[in-house]
């Protein structure tokens, strides 16, 4: 039955489907840069369940959902994705108007802290002579700073990425928290709602804005994510598992959105 | 009726288009990630020995601006990322001389940098921005500044103009009187080419004003100062309509790269600049050394 939930699936496959499912038909989304899983969850979600989105795809705005197959590419900027473009992403003028383009957007970070700040700036004390120089922020600043809602997502949980308090923000999440902490700025959008690692799921505790443990994925201890998390995590008394993805959503993700298995 | 008058045509070399740019200069770069930067003007002005430049790489940048610093022509980088997605998650000799104090960063993320060019290109002082309040950018950034806007009050953060004087474009298409046509969106280069002083369009294909005439919607700007004609210029990045990354020739300038600045070991540096760079005179020269089966390996389909 299709909706039945599936019984074999990898962590990736499971964190894709997760993601898929906060993502409602109408809205407009960006395939990002280096996030294989959130890539895959948009596309899940579009062929799934939004027929009315609309998916930034190779620097051009299209809709897939009629798509049998989808092509895997390596770099953003694959042009043999544009066969299906219905128009062109000219990149300064989705800045002129952010919230129209992206209504929310998966972001990652070499830190991220307690309070769901981002950083992707460097590692160290002094900025001009940093331990570990970051990317840079891409476009991380803006869209955490206007749309509507968006989400963490990280390769890795350990000591390292998960910390007190980020050397740098460059994306601002709840600053030190506080149930004002993004009001007081004037913020215009509404802030990271969920962290995802490969360990588990975790939102933010409404009054503090601490970084809170929601779901296990399977196989997980709460042991295992305090001894890998770099901050006190409020951890509430019983935990449910990660929801399993349904058959259906595993057998379009693999059959039309992964269909090399990169996500297994 | 004249018949001395005649309008300009402006079809150079490399080598003619990039006399204009003297050490100390502002320069941008289009293009974005892995695709469509103007290599050939790229490689000629290493081989002309510019330095202290200030480069503005694309939004987002990649690892052209990376070639620049490791050549010893960049002083300051404003990009609002440097690298080459899996190939090289951050830019080598970008990470090392940051690091190391041996280049500013001028940290900013893509909307503030868009913001900079459009007070440049409007010439405005500085264009506001919501995105960066609250965050470490004022702080590492001090040419950013917050402030209270005199309109409603709100905490704004000021975006000073960035300005290239002269914008280096990558294109599919140019004809002879600087008109420009991409295959694709264009990235953010008009948007470069809005903000400088001047504009130099290095082109896959020259084609005739009369092809132009056809289809004007799809010239992206018009008034490029100098036309560059060089077949697989992006070379060895992407060129959309035209060819792909060539993933090889990336993974070794990042092997060469790493070998230096990690090893401190600048034999292979030396090599891949030797024969990339300053081994070949000209452009085609170059596409000699990367050879016909490699160049037609690339093709998208």
């Amino acid at each position: 039955m299709p909706s039945d939930p599936a019984k074999d699936f990898s962590r990736n496959e499971l964190s894709a489907v997760f993601m898929s499912r906060l993502i409602q038909d109408g809205e407009n989304l960006t395939v990002g840069a280096a996030m294989a899983v959130p890539r895959a969850a948009v596309l899940l979600a579009h062929l799934h369940h939004g027929p009315n989105m609309s998916v930034q795809y190779a620097r051009t705005r299209t809709n897939l959902f009629d798509v049998p197959v989808l092509e895997p590419f390596q770099f953003l900027t694959d042009w043999r994705g544009s066969k299906w473009a219905e128009s062109y992403y000219i990149h300064e003028e989705a800045y002129d108007a952010i919230t129209k383009v992206t209504d929310c957007f998966f972001v990652g970070g070499l830190q991220i802290d307690q309070y769901g700040n981002s950083n992707l700036i460097g590692i160290g004390r002094d900025y001009d002579r940093l331990k570990f120089r970051g990317p840079g922020a891409v476009g991380t600043c803006t869209l955490s700073t206007m749309v509507k809602r968006y989400y963490i997502y990280l390769n890795h949980h350990n000591r390292r990425t998960l910390v007190e308090k980020c050397d740098f923000i460059s994306a601002y999440g709840w600053g030190r928290g506080g149930p004002d902490a993004r009001t007081k700025w004037g913020l215009k959008g509404g802030g990271p709602e969920l962290c995802l690692t490969p360990l588990g799921v975790f939102d933010f505790e409404p009054e503090t804005k601490k970084m809170r443990l929601k779901y296990l994925h399977p196989g997980v201890t709460v042991e295992e994510i305090i001894e890998n998390t770099g901050f006190e995590l409020i951890i509430p008394p019983e935990i449910p598992l990660t929801p399993p993805p349904t058959e259906n959503e595993l057998t379009i993700l693999r059959q039309r959105v992964d269909p090399l298995g990169h996500l297994r | 009726m004249s018949s001395q008058l005649k309008r300009k045509e402006l079809v150079v070399s490399e080598e003619e288009a990039c006399r204009c740019i003297e050490d100390g200069m502002t320069i941008s770069i289009g293009g974005f990630i892995t695709s469509s930067h103007p290599m050939a003007l790229v490689r000629q002005l290493i081989r002309m020995g510019r330095k202290n430049l200030t480069v503005i790489g694309a939004a987002s940048a990649g690892l052209e601006v990376d070639l620049l610093i490791g050549a010893g022509c960049v002083k300051k980088v404003i990009a609002p990322y440097v690298g080459a997605e899996f190939l090289a998650p951050v830019g080598p000799f970008f990470r090392q001389y940051a690091e190391q104090g041996k280049i500013k960063v001028w940290e900013c993320d893509e909307g503030q940098y868009y913001a900079g060019l459009r007070a440049a290109a409007q010439n405005l002082p500085y264009m506001p921005t919501k995105a960066g309040v609250g965050t470490s950018f004022p702080e590492i950034n001090p040419d950013l500044k917050i402030y209270q806007d005199p309109v409603q009050g709100e905490t704004l953060l000021a975006v000073p103009a960035i300005k290239p004087d002269v914008a280096l474009i990558f294109a599919a298409f140019g004809d002879h009187f600087g008109n420009v046509q991409f295959v694709g969106a264009g990235f953010g280069d008009r948007a470069h080419h809005r903000a400088a002083d001047k504009t130099i369009v290095q082109v896959e294909k020259i084609i005739p004003n009369e092809e132009i005439r056809k289809h004007p919607y799809q010239t992206a700007f018009q008034g490029a100062a100098a036309v560059v004609r060089a077949p697989f210029g992006s070379h060895p990045f992407a060129s959309p309509g035209f060819y792909l990354e060539d993933i090889p020739h990336i993974q070794e300038y990042v092997q060469a790269a790493t070998a230096l600045t990690k090893e401190n070991n600048p034999k292979l540096f030396d090599r891949y600049l030797e024969k990339y760079v300053f081994g070949p005179a000209t452009h085609l020269d170059y596409l000699d050394v990367i050879g016909a089966k490699r160049l037609f390996s690339l093709f998208e389909y």
